[in-house]
């Protein structure tokens, strides 16, 4: 689910967009089917964590049956608060030192 | 792209346009045609032979993975529905034959002169009149919007409860010359706190429930 929030954190996509920004971002380790991803899509759009965008692509720039998806403002809150968890958690597995330190920390 | 090649992907689209028929009807009529054309894209995308049979089983095996969930929601979403209706027909219910037993009481009391009844008259009398009143006004507002309802319960019986003693004061007291203000007041604080204590006992009972 937050591979999805974050594939849809800089602009509005459409299913076949998130797959692939997902799989790219992965490395191909995330590779979403047609079931999972709009399974996750209607749940989130369910919790109010994404919405469907009501305008349609002109039929001469993209397929005018795609639908495109976008984050709420929920969605957007729980995207940030999830990130700054993992943020967290990293910072604390570096301390650790099961992480090499970066350069500016 | 050779033609046997464009024929097998035709052929798989099909099969899988009728292998979507496993998921429930509302799931498959809302995301049917966008998975289809989820899966024309991926088709495009891959450039051999091999890629695209890896596509296909990945297809596959998500559908077969994803029907059992999409069923099981679907069922949990029936469950929770009819146990709401149920938990409503059974509130509603409460609320009617505390209502009734109030105005029975009320009335047995007043036919035969039962001191130990009338003395309770005006708190009996604001019970009905709140309980009608309000609890109607907090079901409605509870079910039309998303307000919490111990909360829209603690306002609807307050204001319910100060609106009822004003009419009480300024039409009885005029008409009635036994009109007896103080008890009337006291009727109404123990109504209000009657049934704002009684929501509060059901909520603390739905609880557990709405955590699981």
């Amino acid at each position: 689910m937050f591979h999805i929030l974050l594939a849809l954190a800089d602009k509005e996509r459409h299913g076949y967009h998130i797959m692939r920004e997902v799989e790219e971002r992965t490395g191909g380790n995330v590779k979403l089917g047609p079931g999972t991803l709009y399974g996750s899509i209607k749940r989130m759009i369910g919790d109010g964590l994404i919405e469907e965008l009501e305008e349609r692509p002109a039929p001469d720039v993209d397929d005018e049956r795609r639908r495109y998806y976008r984050l709420t403002d929920f969605g957007y809150r729980v995207a940030s608060a999830e990130a700054q968890r993992l943020e967290h958690l990293v910072r604390s597995a570096r301390a650790k030192k099961l992480l090499p330190r970066t350069k500016a920390g | 792209m050779n033609k046997t090649f464009a024929k097998d992907s035709k052929v798989f689209l099909s099969i899988y346009s009728i292998l979507l028929l496993a998921y429930p009807r509302e799931f498959r009529r809302e995301y049917g045609p966008q998975m289809v054309l989820l899966l024309l894209d991926c088709q495009r995308d891959t450039r051999n032979r091999s890629a695209r049979v890896r596509l296909w089983l990945h297809t596959l095996l998500d559908l077969f993975r994803t029907v059992p969930g999409e069923h099981l929601q679907n069922i949990r979403k029936e469950t929770q529905f009819m146990s709401r209706i149920r938990t409503d027909l059974v509130a509603i219910g409460g609320c009617v034959l505390l209502i009734i037993i109030a105005m029975l009481l009320l009335n047995y009391g007043r036919s035969h002169q039962v001191s130990s009844i009338l003395f309770f008259g005006y708190v009996l009398d604001a019970i009905a009149f709140t309980g009608i009143v309000g609890n109607l006004i907090v079901f409605l507002l509870v079910k039309l919007t998303r307000l919490r309802s111990l909360r829209v319960a603690l306002w609807t019986f307050l204001i319910v409860s100060v609106v009822l003693l004003l009419a009480a004061i300024a039409i009885a007291g005029r008409v009635d010359p036994n009109f007896n203000a103080t008890s009337v007041v006291i009727g109404y604080i123990v109504s209000f706190f009657f049934w704002y204590g009684l929501h509060w006992l059901w909520a603390q009972k739905l609880k557990p429930s709405e955590i699981t």
